[in-house]
């Protein structure tokens, strides 16, 4: 429900993942298959040549170094960047605002409902349950809406659905109230253990 | 509900149930960062016309450019694998599906998920009553298309498998899970004594 870039994560771990397998696989070409071994060889001497008569007609005038170290420098930098930017866009899209809306009734301004009138109106709400042992309600953006996400943690045992139905109800309400229908997402969870392993289903 | 609506609750039931990969790509990023900074050393070494940190860009072209020739064909072989191992612990979650253990509940109005400990939490509580044993002679598996319930009876105490069965799959049916999975019941031989 968090604003994480999926697509991002799975493309650039994709490319990553691909290259590293790229380097090992021709590693162990080299070091088991002699043909292999042998084509490497003639094509990295011309590669190398390549490289450097591009070092050398790239000299910096009354310098010894090549400007294509400047420019290497500024990538590296440049991906540096990339790279804090990519784990920084993690997680996120918590917003504070519910509802903003401009209502064309004659009165000026806009109206705007903040995310904790629907949080505490829900959390509230559904304490009285005696299946949910606690609920935790924040306001998320998706897709340039927002929507609300109740996190509810049932007693041992409890019927799912009928808390499912119950916190529904308590949506509904919330919607007649608010005179506002905001996406819901209803997360209905086992109590936080200490949990190190993977997400188990076993009970 | 909307249109509008309706397409946002799919989208986020979708990504309720699967994973983000946010930890391997903080892993992928902080290895990006390492390797750029290395990179912006050396490069910045040369620039300067100083001493090289680790490796002299040239040298290492050179060593790179006729491997096989002075190394052990052996590590050579062991660290390709070994890169080559760790490319596809990456390469993984870019394309499985990365499914967590939550099921999605149909509802008209929200988005519904629910955790798959839940389920065979309520599931067992279910079994248990129908079964009349203690929590711990219950143990409920719940997976995409099989819910399994192993009972160990008391001794003494017949189980009746079918009854346990029929009673696990009412109250699987009233949670409208889609697909429905199936319901196997394995009442253990030996029973527990003292319960």
């Amino acid at each position: 429900m968090n604003a994480t870039p999926r697509t991002l994560n799975r493309f650039l771990l994709g490319v990553l993942g691909l290259v590293l397998m790229g380097i090992g696989g021709g590693l162990v070409l080299i070091s088991v298959w002699p043909a292999a071994a042998r084509s490497w060889n003639g094509f990295a001497a011309d590669a190398g040549e390549g490289v450097a008569s591009a070092l050398s007609s790239t000299a910096l005038p009354g310098g010894s170094g090549s400007w294509i170290w400047a420019l290497l420098a500024l990538l590296s930098f440049l991906g540096i960047v990339l790279m804090t930017g990519w784990m920084a866009g993690q997680g996120g899209g918590r917003t504070g605002t519910l509802v903003s809306e401009y209502d064309d009734d004659g009165a000026p301004g806009r109206v705007e409902i903040s995310g904790t009138v629907a949080e505490q109106a829900l959390r509230t709400a559904l304490r009285e349950n005696p299946d949910v042992t606690a609920a935790a309600v924040s306001t998320y953006s998706v897709k340039g809406r927002t929507a609300l996400r109740v996190r509810i943690t049932l007693r041992q045992g409890a019927a799912p659905h009928l808390v499912a139905a119950d916190a529904t109800a308590l949506v509904e309400t919330l919607d007649t109230v608010l005179g506002h229908q905001t996406p819901v997402l209803l997360s209905l969870e086992a109590g936080r253990r200490l949990r190190f392993s993977r997400e188990d289903r076993v009970r | 509900m909307k249109q509008a609506d309706q397409d946002v609750t799919t989208r986020i039931v979708r990504r309720e149930t699967h994973s983000a990969r946010t930890g391997a790509s903080a892993v992928a990023a902080v290895l990006g960062i390492l390797f750029f900074a290395y990179v912006l050393l050396e490069s910045v070494l040369q620039v300067l016309g100083e001493q090289p940190w680790l490796i002299d860009p040239p040298t290492f072209g050179h060593w790179l450019a006729d491997l096989p020739a002075e190394v052990d064909p052996v590590i050579l072989g062991l660290s390709g694998a070994l890169v080559f191992l760790a490319g596809l612990l990456f390469f993984l979650p870019a394309v499985l599906p990365g499914r967590r253990a939550r099921y999605a509940l149909p509802n008209p109005r929200a988005a519904v998920v629910v955790e798959g400990e839940v389920l065979a939490a309520s599931l067992a509580r279910c079994a248990r009553m129908q079964a009349g044993v203690t929590p711990q002679q219950v143990l409920v598996t719940v997976g995409r298309t099989l819910v399994e319930v192993q009972i160990r009876p008391t001794s003494g105490t017949p189980v009746d498998a079918e009854a346990v069965r029929a009673a696990v799959e009412d109250e699987l049916t009233l949670t409208k899970l889609d697909p429905q999975p199936a319901v196997r019941v394995r009442v253990a031989d030996a029973g527990v004594i003292g319960q």
